[in-house]
């Protein structure tokens, strides 16, 4: 259980997050909503220790684990998929990947398994990261971080700027992890998408937690005011 | 004609001297990001350990590399860890500055304990040794030397493009904020690669000391050569920096030709040249 | 404006509006300041000439330290080959003064212009270069222009020029002469300082410091200002370095070329505080008490220095006037504050 508990985060003078509160259960799905700059890739960048916050802010099955390094998270099983995929230019599809794994945890998820998942990148292995789609990229951006064996997986707008049958891609390799029981938390600006992929619902607005609950429940109208400011 | 051959090609051999003096500031400026200014007084510091070692042991230079490279590795790490990792990335002038303090510090050291004398390692009959292919005479020596530059850049090559560290290497390179994410540990990486690159400057540092004499006051032009090199050839461009090197070398062996004063001159006026036509360097991605 | 600042402050907080506040310090400071200049321009009546040459020193470093302060702290531009300035003013004055026979004080301007040109001719090819490219840039031009100077037998080569017009002059009026030029020049320095940085381009300079992608996107030139900030600095250490090589009587590559001018001004603008107008002025007098006090213990000397520079950057990155402002945050004696209305 990953335990958010009122969480303040920094950029120098600038606070970004006021208190926030809340809790993702092992296997569930939540989507974090909001529009730019609400705080939601701060939140995120803070669970994956991007982001030095107080220790008892994050708590990982009861253990205080925010301020740690984004090494210590990765070994306890917290990944982050970045915003804007960041695959690195000098490495190959299949390098990216392979760095992630050897620093990852061992477990289910490997390169092959992410092969398996999509055939398709099979033949771009020895390709620069970066000399793929915008979709293949966000493909193997994920893998990246699977092949780390989170049990927490965190992604920071996976389906910007991808065509809607490519999102569909992304969101079947998702659907995947959450079958061996990852937990995923998402950030998306598709809020229609957003609620039809999750369990449960957060949203976030200048950095506070102002409505959450059941996706399949949930208020479009509500949610649609939580998102604008309304 | 076998005059100017002969001269070609002791500036070459010159120039992969340089090579050297840069592998270790090519990785460290690609890296890290980091310009070390002490980097040339290092070169010196270490063909000083290297002469201390000689006369301790009695052993001839090149086996006293087994003693002066991994001296020198924890050197690297030691200083990383200890003091350039709490400078890297927080002020912008920082780095620069300590560097330059440790700089003027390691200079005096050797000045106390050493005197200001120059002196060389000696090397026996390694120095006096040529190898004649037709008309043309070529030192041994400098010949070794081009041998363990190549050799030592095949070797880097192999281990950015084939190793888990060198996969590290380019991820910093490239994104060190994304790096971290995928797991790499910046603090223990930086201080490995701080020790592989004072390693390399080791090893550099004693095929130096036999062929050129020094004194402690040498370093800050083994800086400047190396940088010319490193940037000449193209930052982020290993191979880059060995053409650097060999474009140095050529220079001053040629310069020296028009006035022996002239040679360090002429690879300046190439190194400003070069940067005011082709700013990225030869084998330079555009992209930086 | 008297109403808006009664009103800002609470009746109960204080007891002297601001602005007597400010007009009491405005004249002390420039009691202090006629004071300080007085007492120094008097000096050669009542100071023998190794506290002139002392002072000649002190000055011309000085002005050297408040130059690369200006182009490190606020350009951002680390030049650790600023000594070629040093050198190119010192010659400039030795070749003119002397090939012309020319009075060496009346040539000073031209030595500080030849400066100013050098530096104008070198800034495109040297702003092609940032960050640490720059730094051992500058470097590399320097060392270019020393093996130049090195090599050419019409300036002296190795041994360098004598200045020959100043034997003209009385030993007495050499002494007073090369204190006065330095003291103007030191006094210079901090002047144009404080000009520069009042001024539209000091605040544009700010900017480009704090954030150079915001500075631009506000419309900054920010070339323009580097190349400004060069030509400044340029043209103050070539002056100074003129003036120091008139002291000396005897201008050499290695010496007026030499990295050792470079040092001095990063250890003082290190010790005394980057960024900040009164950081040289405290550095410089940290470094030369050092000098005096610990000079004869040779290279460990050299060494402490480096030490101490390193642990400043750590411990105290504002160096020693960082402290003081830790103490006295609104000691502000250059009058450098500016008041909103």
């Amino acid at each position: 259980m990953l335990r958010i508990e009122s969480l303040d985060a920094h950029y120098g003078l600038f606070q970004a997050l006021f208190g926030v509160t809340l809790s993702i259960a092992p296997g569930e799905t939540v989507a974090l909503i909001g529009s730019n700059g609400a705080g939601k890739t701060t939140l995120l960048r803070s669970l994956a220790g991007a982001l030095r916050v107080r220790a008892d802010s994050v708590l990982l099955d009861g253990e205080p684990v925010g301020g740690s390094t984004e090494r210590e998270q990765l070994s306890r099983g917290i990944a982050l998929v970045p915003e804007g995929r960041r695959l690195f230019a000098s490495l190959t599809v299949h390098e990216n990947m392979q760095l992630a794994a050897t620093n990852g945890r061992p477990g289910v998820w490997s390169i092959e398994r992410v092969l398996e998942a999509f055939p398709a990148l099979r033949p771009l292995l020895s390709r620069p990261a970066t000399a793929l789609s915008g979709g293949q990229q966000q493909l193997v951006a994920i893998g990246r971080a699977l092949v780390c064996n989170p049990s927490f997986l965190l992604c920071d707008e996976v389906s910007l700027g991808l065509s809607p049958l490519v999102v569909d891609e992304v969101y079947r390799l998702l659907a995947i992890a959450r079958r061996d029981g990852m937990a995923i938390v998402l950030v998306e600006q598709n809020v229609r998408r957003a609620l039809i992929e999750s369990d449960r619902y957060v949203c976030i607005q200048k950095g506070r937690v102002v409505l959450e609950g059941i996706s399949a429940s949930a208020d479009r109208h509500a949610v649609a005011q939580a998102y604008f400011g309304v | 004609m076998a005059g100017i051959v002969e001269l070609l090609i002791n500036g070459l051999l010159l120039g992969a001297l340089y090579a050297l003096f840069a592998l270790g500031l090519s990785l460290s400026l690609g890296v890290m990001k980091m310009i070390n200014l002490a980097h040339g007084d290092f070169i010196v510091l270490g063909a000083y350990l290297a002469g201390a070692a000689m006369s301790t042991t009695g052993w001839p230079a090149l086996a006293c590399m087994g003693l002066v490279v991994p001296a020198m590795f924890a050197i690297g790490w030691a200083l990383q860890a200890g003091l350039l990792n709490r400078v890297v990335g927080t002020h912008e002038l920082s780095p620069l500055l300590v560097t330059f303090g440790l700089s003027v510090v390691i200079q005096n050291v050797l000045m106390e304990v050493f005197t200001a004398n120059t002196r060389s390692l000696p090397s026996g009959d390694l120095a006096l040794q040529g190898l004649r292919l037709g008309e043309v005479s070529i030192g041994l020596l400098p010949l070794l030397i081009g041998l363990v530059s190549v050799a030592l850049y095949a070797g880097t090559h192999v281990l950015v493009s084939r190793t888990h560290l060198g996969r590290q290497a380019r991820a910093v390179a490239d994104d060190p904020e994304t790096a971290r994410l995928v797991g790499v540990d910046a603090r223990r990486f930086f201080a490995l690669m701080a020790g592989f690159v004072m390693a390399v400057t080791g090893l550099a540092a004693v095929l130096y000391g036999v062929r050129t004499p020094f004194s402690p006051t040498a370093g800050p032009e083994r800086l400047l050569f190396a940088f010319e090199a490193v940037v000449l050839g193209g930052l982020g461009s290993l191979w880059g920096s060995f053409a650097g090197g060999l474009v140095i070398g050529l220079a001053q062996v040629l310069g020296a030709q028009v006035s022996t004063g002239l040679g360090p001159f002429f690879s300046h006026l190439v190194f400003l040249v070069a940067l005011l036509v082709r700013p990225q360097g030869l084998f330079g991605a555009a992209r930086h | 404006m008297n109403n808006m600042s009664a009103t800002a402050n609470s009746p109960a907080a204080a007891t002297v509006e601001p602005n007597a506040r400010q007009a009491r310090g405005h004249h002390l400071r420039w009691v202090v300041c006629v004071a300080i200049l007085v007492s120094l321009a008097t000096l050669p009546l009542y100071a023998g000439f190794a506290t002139q040459r002392l002072l000649v020193e002190v000055f011309v470093v000085f002005a050297i330290a408040t130059a690369w302060n200006l182009l490190a702290g606020f350009g951002g531009l680390v030049a650790v080959g600023q000594h070629v300035f040093v050198g190119v003013g010192a010659y400039a004055l030795f070749v003119v003064s002397n090939t012309l026979g020319l009075n060496p004080w009346w040539t000073l301007p031209l030595a500080a212009a030849a400066a100013a040109a050098f530096a104008l001719l070198t800034a495109w090819p040297m702003f092609r270069l940032s960050g640490a490219h720059f730094a051992v840039g500058t470097w590399v031009l320097a060392e270019l222009v020393r093996i130049a100077v090195l090599n050419t037998e019409t300036l002296g080569a190795g041994g360098g020029l004598p200045l020959e017009t100043l034997r003209d002059f009385t030993r007495l009026q050499r002494n007073a002469g090369v204190y006065w030029a330095a003291l103007v020049v030191g006094v210079l320095a901090l002047v144009t300082a404080r000009q520069l940085l009042t001024s539209r381009l000091g605040l544009a300079l700010t900017a480009v410091r704090d954030s150079e992608a915001a500075a631009r996107a506000s419309g900054v030139s920010v070339q323009r200002a580097k190349v400004t900030l060069w030509v400044c600095a340029g043209a103050l250490t070539g002056l100074a370095g003129a003036v120091a090589y008139m002291n000396t009587l005897q201008v050499s590559p290695d010496a007026s070329f030499g990295l050792g001018w470079t040092a001095m001004a990063i250890f003082i603008a290190v010790l005394g505080g980057i960024g900040r107008i009164e950081g040289p002025v405290v550095g410089t007098a940290i470094f030369f008490v050092l000098r005096e006090s610990a000079g004869q213990f040779g290279a460990w000397y050299f060494v402490a220095l480096g030490v101490l520079a390193i642990v400043t950057m750590l411990v105290a990155p504002g160096g020693a006037w960082s402290l003081v402002l830790r103490r006295w945050p609104t000691f502000d004696p250059f009058a450098m504050r500016r008041w909103m209305p």
